[in-house]
């Protein structure tokens, strides 16, 4: 009995030696000096990080961390408010990524340079560029994501179109996929194609990109708009036609979109990762995945980016803060933890190799060949949103242009009076 | 059909009712078929609230009968919500403004009768400054009062949360219109039998301006259960999270499940539905019937 | 007026009870320091106001004066903001809006909340559960009004069913400028309608049955009642519904920010709506601030047009 207990006690110290040494290299920065209480902001359901903050706190006793959940809506307007009066009830915080030069040009992170070496080690190129501003590093990567195409297996098959696969090498065009969606319309679904966040710049940037009409912001200090060019008229007039043809609904907004595809009521659907698990539990027919399409003659170009966490500047505990980003971030296993309790894609390469046979096998025989999908588009046809201190007014404006653009606004002179407006809100700026 | 009724209740007046009466029966129907069309979209949200969230869109159009009803009403959208903050939140709401309604009653009707009562110089200039101050959006102004409730470290307290929601000048307003319909006689008997002002106020004003006074208390009430805006900048951690915050929060980024938030929006109306049914019969009451007993 | 109240004369405290206040009304004076003891009973409520609405307003006046850029710093512009904001097309369109919405919203609304008020004060069966029903929309949280009404309004949700049922032609409510703003104004009154009848209902009750038993022996019929005896005699309420219904809907911001986002084509762009957008998700607190000074200005300039409207009717 003693003798088992004894064996026990050492069983569990080699292991936490194991452990210690395993994510040593992780730590080597802060040398593991931080206690007491971390406060942590975030967007999500606490159900969502509660894995990783368990997994710290038996690594690091002396840390407790204190999570508070925001509204994702009015997430960004909050944080702004709150760290902008210097409030030191928040030590660590999600960053929505292309929010992050924004917030560092006020002071509201800490520069986070000296980690840059195993930040760039431990993820994609496109998801350690991302945190960089001004020739510094400001906050660590957590998620990423991405965005594909989902479809209707049973109603393309009644229109006897055959359904693309989930091979990169034969990517559908989006006027393929708009015709395949028309003839599935024809026979009897009654939308053809649907995109998620139909308002959204994240998922409508590719389309310009496609067209060779760029991010919409160029210049040296990425404060010049440039959204009135051919590529992003080509792109708008193409997506304000498949809601003026009715291959696209008007008037169903944000969340309301997956359902219709769970419904069956759309042929094809641009969706997330995290449309995987649900389709799976929620979709009575058969589906698949296929990539993000393009343009006929144009460029590859897929949305990613997601979450980045960083440290308040006005935090009292920002030690303790570093490491437990450090833990998300960069250490393999704190960073599979964070995606444990919700289905998106870590950013740290390692981890994602890990999850992404776990989210194939959640989709089920629908969801074959998703982990290589998304490795891929990850690696080679991710194009980030541009990195600009003013992309929150750019990001606005867009948004309500895209609104209009699907009501039956016309194209060219709406992203003229977009222009207008970007310009006008990036006076105040300088 | 109000022909009818007309001739057997009133045939004397018949040409003139079959015009311009409608009758008991008629005035009934009527009542009934607004209140239902008032209450046909928060049905849709209960029956949807019985359902799985993967349902809420399916029976939209063409209208059936399953838009409106259910044959398998399933709890697990209730159930869902045990594992949230809601009832940590719909307790610290109710708290908040339970204090508020209490606290800004008297508040509200002191300065109330204060307006309406006396007569002094600068009545019109302090009208004038109640008005004003419910002209002001109170989200507009939000910001600079939270940097002035930081400076007093009123972050994530109960007393941060509650202080706003007393200051209500449109409270105040609605209770000096009813102060004003309150017969002189009355008061100025009150005055004859020794009441001093206070008197006055607690006898006198009070009893009768009960429909008024749960007017104004479901006033102060709402701005409470409702407050969104301000709670986020004053900061919710779990203690001081509070209902409407808890709501959104179940809206996730990627998804919302509808059948979870519906439960949750239906279990956020049901303490309003108690307050506004419970006190339904006191609006009876008035100036007309209990000031002359 | 005069008719009721003189068949009403065997009731002479009820009849003064709802008289317009007489000119002047010495026996409600104080007896001794009526200033001092009213001031006494406003205090609480005067520190109340002024801390926590006037000097965060004082605070947003002084703001709406300078201007803070990110990458600059802040410096006094004087009215710079106000000039700018009037020169700017889409500000003087959410000026435009806003009025457009005022003049029709609150009438509508007023009379609307009238009319349901009398309906419900009636002699029927089941009247306080149907107008409780009316009363029930205020309490539902503005997040899931704006969810259901998102519905109502798809293209294939429930408010095209019905038209389909009666034969009529779908409509594109909130995805057409035409449309969208008076959608808004269905969504919000579907909201408050009952809440301001509640405050009519209470004015009502307050009217002594014997006016309307005298009416109806000198054969007034019913229609005529209710314009010689209720509407006069809610006058005041009905002052009370009126401006706190104006200021309520110029302040409403939560269903445009969730349903249209200002679109189409700005058609919804509320002042109000503007102002939280530019506060909190642009952080362009200084112009927000401006908008505000404006918003209060307008709100206060309707505000004052009704008091005085209401006045000369006397």
């Amino acid at each position: 009995m003693k003798r088992s207990r004894a064996l026990l006690l050492a069983g569990v110290a080699a292991s936490a030696v194991l452990l210690a040494g395993c994510s040593a290299p992780a730590h080597s920065g802060s040398a593991g000096d931080g206690s007491g209480t971390v406060r942590f902001l975030g967007p999500e359901d606490p159900a969502t990080f509660a894995p990783v903050i368990a997994a710290f706190e038996a690594e690091h006793p002396d840390i407790t961390i204190d999570y508070t959940q925001v509204p994702f809506d009015q997430y960004s307007s909050t944080l702004q408010q709150r760290l902008g009066a210097k409030d030191d009830t928040i030590d660590v915080y999600a960053v929505d990524q292309p929010n992050l030069s924004q917030l560092a040009a006020q002071g509201f992170l800490e520069d986070l340079s000296d980690l840059s070496d195993e930040a760039k080690a431990a993820t994609s190129s496109a998801q350690f560029e991302i945190n960089q501003y001004d020739g510094k590093m400001w906050a660590l990567s957590v998620w990423n994501s991405t965005q594909m195409l989902f479809f209707n297996r049973d109603a393309l098959a009644a229109a006897g179109v055959e359904a693309p696969t989930a091979d990169p090498a034969a990517r559908w065009t989006w006027e393929q996929t708009a015709d395949a969606g028309r003839a599935a319309q024809a026979a009897g679904t009654q939308y053809g194609l649907l995109l998620e966040q139909v308002e959204a710049y994240y998922q409508l940037q590719p389309l310009a990109e496609s067209l060779g009409g760029g991010s919409g912001i160029t210049g040296d200090d990425m404060l010049t708009v440039d959204v009135t060019n051919d590529g992003w008229q080509q792109a708008m007039a193409w997506y304000g036609d498949t809601f003026e043809s009715g291959l696209s609904p008007r008037g169903v907004g944000g969340f309301q979109t997956a359902p219709v595809f769970i419904d069956g009521n759309v042929a094809f659907f641009v969706g997330g990762p995290w449309d995987v698990g649900r389709f799976a539990s929620d979709a009575k027919f058969d589906w698949g995945v296929a990539p993000m399409p393009y343009f006929e003659g144009g460029e590859v170009a897929t949305p990613t980016g997601s979450w980045s966490w960083g440290v308040n500047t006005a935090s009292k505990n920002k030690d303790a803060a570093r490491e437990f980003i450090e833990f998300a971030a960069l250490d393999p296993a704190g960073a599979l933890a964070t995606t444990e309790a919700t289905t998106i894609i870590p950013s740290n390469t390692e981890a994602a190799a890990k999850y992404l046979p776990g989210l194939e096998e959640l989709g089920g025989e629908h969801a074959a060949g998703v982990a290589d999908l998304i490795t891929y588009e990850i690696e080679e046809t991710a194009v980030p949103r541009p990195v600009s201190v003013g992309y929150v007014q750019f990001e606005s404006a867009m948004n309500t242009a895209f609104a209009d653009i699907r009501n039956g606004s016309d194209p060219a002179a709406r992203l003229e009076q977009a222009t207008t407006q970007i310009q006008d809100a990036w006076k105040k700026l300088r | 059909m109000t022909a009818s009724l007309a001739t057997s209740q009133a045939p004397a007046g018949r040409r003139r009712s079959t015009r311009r009466r409608l009758g008991p029966v008629g005035t009934s129907v009527l009542g009934a078929v607004i209140g239902l069309a008032f209450l046909i979209p928060l049905w849709w949200t209960v029956v949807n609230s019985l359902r799985p969230g993967d349902e809420t869109f399916r029976y939209l159009n063409p209208l059936e009968w399953r838009t409106f009803f259910t044959l398998t009403p399933t709890l697990d959208n209730y159930f869902a919500l045990l594992d949230t903050d809601l009832g940590r939140a719909i307790l610290n709401s109710l708290f908040i403004s339970l204090v508020t309604v209490v606290v800004g009653l008297v508040i509200c009707a002191t300065a109330a009768y204060g307006l309406s009562a006396f007569k002094f110089r600068g009545q019109g200039l302090v009208f004038s400054v109640i008005i004003l101050s419910f002209l002001i959006p109170f989200d507009a102004i939000a910001i600079p009062l939270a940097d002035m409730f930081r400076d007093w470290n009123l972050q994530n307290t109960f007393f941060g949360l509650i202080l706003p929601g007393l200051g209500n000048g449109m409270a105040i307003f609605l209770l000096r219109t009813f102060f004003l319909a309150i017969p002189e006689e009355l008061v100025e008997a009150a005055r004859l039998d020794g009441l001093g002002p206070w008197g006055v106020f607690r006898r006198i004003y009070l009893p009768l301006s009960v429909p008024a006074l749960i007017g104004a208390g479901l006033m102060l009430f709402l701005f409470q259960w409702q407050a969104y805006v301000w709670p986020l900048l004053m900061g919710t951690d779990r203690d001081h999270v509070v209902g409407p915050v808890a709501l959104s929060n179940l809206q996730g980024q990627f998804a919302v499940d509808y059948g979870v938030l519906f439960a949750a929006s239906v279990i956020l109306i049901l303490i309003p539905l108690a307050i506004i049914i419970g006190f339904q019969r006191y609006f009876i009451q008035s100036v007309s019937t209990t000031g002359l007993k | 007026m005069t008719t009721p109240t003189t068949r009403a004369g065997a009731d002479p405290r009820a009849r003064r009870a709802v008289r317009p206040a007489p000119p002047a009304r010495p026996t409600r004076r104080g007896r001794r320091h009526p200033a001092l003891i009213a001031l006494a009973f406003l205090a609480p409520a005067l520190i109340a106001l002024l801390v926590l609405r006037l000097a965060p307003a004082a605070v947003a006046l002084w703001d709406s004066l300078f201007r803070t850029s990110l990458l600059g710093g802040t410096q006094f512009v004087a009215l710079g903001n106000y000039f700018e904001l009037f020169g700017n097309p889409d500000f003087q369109n959410a000026l435009l809006v806003t009025l457009v919405f005022t003049i029709l919203i609150n009438p509508l609304q007023v009379a609307t909340a009238f009319l349901l008020a009398v309906l419900y004060t009636r002699k029927a069966a089941g009247s306080k559960i149907w107008r409780s029903l009316v009363i029930l929309p205020i309490a539902v949280p503005p997040a899931v009004s704006a969810v259901i009404w998102s519905v109502i309004y798809r293209p294939d949700g429930l408010a095209n069913a019905f038209l389909d049922l009666l034969g009529l032609p779908a409509q594109p409510f909130l995805t057409s400028p035409q449309q969208a703003l008076a959608s808004i104004m269905v969504l919000l009154s579907w909201i408050g309608v009952g809440y301001w009848m509640m405050f009519l209902i209470a004015g009502i009750n307050d009217i002594p049955r014997s006016y309307y038993e005298a009416a109806s022996l000198d054969g007034a019929s019913a229609w005529r009642q209710l314009w010689t005896i209720t509407f006069p005699l809610v006058r005041r309420p009905l002052a009370f519904v009126l401006v706190a219904d104006t200021v309520s809907n110029l302040l409403v911001f939560a269903p445009v920010q969730i349903l249209t986002k200002g679109g189409p084509e700005g058609s919804t762009n509320l002042l109000m709506y503007d102002i939280f957008t530019r506060a909190y998700t642009l952080g362009d607190l200084n112009t927000a601030q401006a908008e505000v000074v404006i918003l209060v200005l307008i709100t206060l300039v309707i505000v004052a047009l009704q008091f005085r409207l209401l006045r000369s009717e006397d």
